[in-house]
């Protein structure tokens, strides 16, 4: 199934900072500049880190929304003070970027349609693959907290799309609910043959996305996230619960989310090891 | 940090005259280098090395040795996530000892080391004593004939194992021991045993090392740390502690050396905080012969190779 993508080699870059801009109230995407020519698969993360004062003992791991030439493009949320120190860079400022790290997306089987779903911060992997992969028979759902929460200007028009809490005046179209639900119903009115089923963003969404799967019997992918150190499997400080393999003498298995993932299939995963 | 830009140009004080990209001996053995990474911040030196960058062919750039993470008896599988907690001058780490057992470590990773010719130093850790000299004597009947593989260095200090480290590290002859069943069966390589800090006194644990046959010293690991998620009132890792590293240990990392170096003359690997040029000379300043990077490597690829660049003279 997983067709495996040419992987495009991680170098460590000097990048600078073109825009840094809120798409939605609470997204924010960041346009770098960076000193060499910068390529990735979707599904892959670099770790970026601030330069001077600022720079932190570890890079902060963020899903590649796009990259072509020497841009490289990235779509965030303010959750900690790494990030809050992210979102205070301003045209020019300097960082540095490790990447593109970790196993990407499979790349479409030709005989399955792609049915994706994405939250919130998880939509860059997921939106990088239907910019490089996406047909019209493919289906795209994307969920956000509300209204202002949702990135108009980065979702494709064919993308559908939920909110958690629908207020007055906001767009008729919008599906009051989370992303499976939406999915589920979308996909019960529009007939569904052969698919496969990407998705990023919390796990509860990657678990639902999951059980979408199991109940057609289609595959499944999913982008993890784990607290990392290094993102480039030098400290297996990120690790991933997986089934053990049966020939395998050990109980266990433990993948690392930066090297081995992000991106997993989902049956592999030990789901209650991690939840 | 990706070098230049943000970097003064380097000034090496007028001391400073070794070469650190040119060959030295610890015991029997003749290494290429003396800047190294630190065993667990390089995974077994095979993740990472082929990442690019403008300033270095490689990773392995002027490294002297690739310390590889601590291997033992048996596969383990770790303590439970989370494992790092991020510190504004560190982190704490609490990784458990994952690794893949030491059979498995000889068969496949150690032959590739080789095989790319990257200078290595073996991390093993243990339960019993004996286990060592058993892991030293596989270890000795495989890669008897290997050129890059320089040598071992027994982990008495892992702070995270409870029926590991901890102890073996704290009892001068538990120490002895350790290092005595090493020493029988590698004689031709470089045997090192590294310390923790978290002892009253290093100097004597080190001249037993020493007494048992080590060639060196390596020190320090980790510092027994915690961190209080506020909101929780909770320890933030499960294991409640971790240890401790990066630029927040420099201070011990050198206070460990001095006594060592001061107590006992022995030749020491200064290890703890270092992320340039300057750390690391503060190491050789007071006597160190060589120096491992740790914390630095995991978030800069490139950190050891870039103190080894600074510290060669034009
Ligand atoms: C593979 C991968 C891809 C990611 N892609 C994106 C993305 O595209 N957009 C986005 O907004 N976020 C993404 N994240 C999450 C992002 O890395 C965290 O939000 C960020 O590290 C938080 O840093 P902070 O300093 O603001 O938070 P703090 O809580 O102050 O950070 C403290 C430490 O915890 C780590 N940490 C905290 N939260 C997370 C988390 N959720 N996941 C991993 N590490 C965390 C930090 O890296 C840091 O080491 C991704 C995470 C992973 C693992
Ligand atoms: C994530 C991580 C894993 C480590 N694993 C090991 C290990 O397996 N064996 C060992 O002897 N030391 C281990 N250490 C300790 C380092 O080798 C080093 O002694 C310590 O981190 C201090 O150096 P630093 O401040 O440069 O990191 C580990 C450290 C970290 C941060
Ligand atoms: S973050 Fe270090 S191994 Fe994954």
């Amino acid at each position: 199934m997983n067709p495996s993508p040419s992987m495009v080699p991680a170098r460590q870059y000097r990048a600078t900072v073109l825009s840094n801009r809120p798409v939605s109230t609470g997204l924010i995407h960041l346009v770098l500049e960076c000193d060499a020519p910068f390529g990735f698969l979707p599904g892959q993360f670099a770790m970026l880190n601030f330069t001077g004062a600022q720079r932190r003992t570890f890079g902060r791991p963020l899903s590649i929304l796009a990259g072509e030439g020497l841009r490289a493009e990235f779509l965030y949320r303010v959750v900690g003070s790494g990030t809050a120190d992210l979102s205070r860079l301003v045209p020019e400022d300097e960082m540095t970027l490790l990447g593109p790290l970790g196993t990407p997306f499979p790349d479409r089987p030709e005989d399955r349609d792609a049915v994706l779903l994405a939250g919130g911060v998880g939509l860059p992997p997921v939106l990088a693959w239907w910019d490089r992969h996406g047909r019209e028979t493919d289906r795209a759902y994307f969920g956000g907290r509300d209204a202002g929460d949702l990135p108009r200007e980065l979702l494709p028009a064919a993308w559908k799309m939920s909110i958690d809490r629908r207020q007055d005046g906001d767009d008729e179209r919008l599906f009051e609910g989370r992303v499976p639900e939406l999915a589920r119903t979308d996909l019960a009115a529009t007939g569904r043959g052969k698919s496969f089923v990407l998705s990023c963003g919390p796990l509860l969404l990657l678990q639902a996305a999951r059980r979408l799967a199991t109940e057609h019997d289609w595959p499944c992918f999913v982008s993890m996230e784990e607290h990392m150190g290094c993102g480039y499997g030098a400290c297996k400080g990120c690790v991933v619960p997986l089934q053990p393999q049966p020939d395998s003498p050990d109980p266990w298995r433990n993948a690392t989310c930066c090297q081995d993932g992000p991106v997993f299939d989902a049956d592999d995963i030990v789901w209650n090891r991690i939840l | 940090m990706a070098g230049n830009a943000e970097r003064n140009p380097v000034k090496l004080p007028p001391w400073w005259t070794l070469d650190p990209v040119a060959e030295f001996r610890i015991g029997p053995r003749a290494f290429p280098g003396r800047i190294w990474t630190a065993s667990g911040c390089f995974a077994y030196g095979l993740s990472g090395h082929d990442i690019a960058s403008s300033e270095f062919d490689s990773p392995y750039t002027g490294l002297g040795a690739v310390v590889t993470k601590t291997v033992t008896p048996a596969p383990r599988s770790g303590n439970p996530m989370p494992r790092l907690c991020e510190l504004p001058h560190g982190a704490l780490n609490s990784i458990g000892l994952e690794n893949v057992g030491y059979e498995r470590f000889l068969q496949e990773t150690l032959p590739e080391l080789e095989r790319r010719g990257v200078p290595t130093v073996v991390s093993l850790a243990a339960t019993r004593p004996d286990e060592f000299g058993e892991m030293c004597e596989a270890l000795q009947s495989t890669a008897a004939g290997y050129e890059h593989w320089h040598g071992v260095e027994i982990n008495l200090s892992c702070p995270n194992v409870a029926e590991g480290g901890h102890d073996f590290g704290r009892n001068p002859e538990t120490v002895a021991r350790c290092v005595a069943v090493s020493r029988e069966a590698l004689p031709d390589r470089a045997l090192l045993a590294k310390l923790t800090p978290n002892v009253t006194d290093v100097a004597e644990l080190a001249a037993a090392a020493a007494e048992a046959g080590a060639d060196a010293i390596s020190v320090i690991n980790t510092v027994i740390g915690l961190e209080v998620d506020l909101e929780s009132g909770l320890p933030v890792l499960p294991r409640r502690y971790g240890g401790y590293s990066g630029p927040g240990i420099l201070p011990i990392g050198l206070a460990k050396t001095d006594e060592i170096v001061q107590k006992t003359g022995l030749p020491v690997v200064g290890v703890g905080g270092i992320r340039t040029y300057q750390d690391a000379l503060k190491y050789f300043a007071l006597g160190a012969v060589a120096v491992q990077v740790g914390t630095a490597q995991m978030e800069d690829p490139f950190a050891a190779a870039r103190v080894a660049r600074d510290l060669t003279r034009a």
